[in-house]
């Protein structure tokens, strides 16, 4: 599925061990210093790191969109035939090579431009967004 | 800002802009809603920023709103039969940004009234058009703004709970002192 590769690509899938890192670990210090358990503190920290590291995801999938394939966008599927006709013998075979490229050609085009392209890229974190800051709110109420 | 306040700040990774951002802009933004916080505390602080770039991606995808149809016309202008061979989306999308908001060069503003002359479309025909193609996208930006509202009041609901903790231990240290002071007077007067 799109979004799943989406998403594996910034590692949004796969599981991160922050409480061995040294920020979660000045995090949770710092947090506990504010009057915060220790428990609570590290349900903070976590709860932090996990929405930041979504929202980086988030910021590299908007600024980095698949990139217009214009070659494809623009050429001419029948103005390309003898093209097709001189590389291939059969006409059966013509055939396919033009409705190949006239398919890629039709799902280029309706991928749009690129801020089309980086719309639906960051639609795709939505639901990752949504979980990673339904987290904070739980971690931070008052007991 | 204390540096105690700023500490939880630096440790998390700041939000980025982008290129064509003001950092300016983005602090004084910051700064505008750190001063409606009470008593700033390293988290709340640290919460704050993260509500800012939330209103910075709203600011970026009700940009893109307007991209979207900008794109989208270009895309309708670009399939006017004469000019089948310029299709070039991006210049007519940029010629189009600057059409619409009253700052195109004599050229653009030529340009787009011919494109618009070889597509037999009036510019709000054209503006209907391109909506009505650019609708499925239109509407997944919608998505990303309600989602950054959604996750503002989230933080907004977070930052209250920060609050109401420090105001409650503020609350528990008066009634621990009066305590205190209590003990101390009853001590006095057995003594």
């Amino acid at each position: 599925m799109a979004s799943s590769r989406n998403s594996r690509k910034h590692g949004l899938t796969v599981q991160v061990d922050f409480e061995s890192s040294d920020v979660y670990a000045s995090l949770k210090s710092l947090l506990s210093e504010e009057g915060f358990s220790s428990f609570m503190a590290a349900d903070i920290a976590t709860s932090l790191l996990h929405y930041r590291r979504v929202m980086d995801a988030y910021y590299d999938t908007y600024t980095s969109p698949e990139p217009v394939n214009e070659l494809m966008r623009d050429m001419s599927v029948t103005d390309s035939m003898p093209i097709f006709r001189e590389m291939l013998s059969e006409p059966d075979d013509v055939r396919d090579m033009a409705a190949f490229f006239a398919n890629m050609q039709r799902k280029e085009q309706r991928k749009g431009g690129p801020v089309s392209r980086r719309t639906v890229d960051c639609h795709k974190l939505i639901r990752y967004q949504r979980h990673a800051i339904s987290r904070l709110p739980k971690a931070i109420r008052p007991a | 800002m204390k540096d105690s306040v700023k500490s939880i700040a630096t440790l998390l990774p700041s939000p980025r802009l982008l290129p064509n951002e003001s950092e300016v802009e983005f602090q004084s933004s910051l700064q505008g809603l750190l001063s409606e916080l009470e008593k700033p505390s390293p988290l709340n602080v640290a919460l704050v920023i993260q509500l800012n770039e939330c209103l910075w991606w709203v600011k970026r995808h009700t940009m893109d709103k307007e991209l979207l149809l900008h794109e989208s016309m270009a895309k309708i202008l670009c399939r006017a039969d004469t000019y089948r061979d310029v299709y070039d989306n991006h210049v007519v999308s940029a010629a189009l940004e600057g059409f619409f908001s009253g700052n195109a060069s004599k050229k653009d503003k030529q340009w787009v009234n011919n494109l618009l002359k070889e597509a037999k479309l009036t510019v709000s025909d054209l503006r209907a058009r391109g909506f009505k193609d650019a609708a499925k996208h239109i509407k997944m930006a919608d998505e990303l703004i309600h989602r950054q509202y959604q996750t503002m009041r989230h933080l907004q609901k977070s930052i209250d709970a920060v609050d109401f903790k420090s105001r409650l231990i503020k609350r528990m240290d008066l009634e621990l002192t009066t305590f205190e002071n209590n003990a101390l007077a009853i001590d006095a007067k057995s003594s």
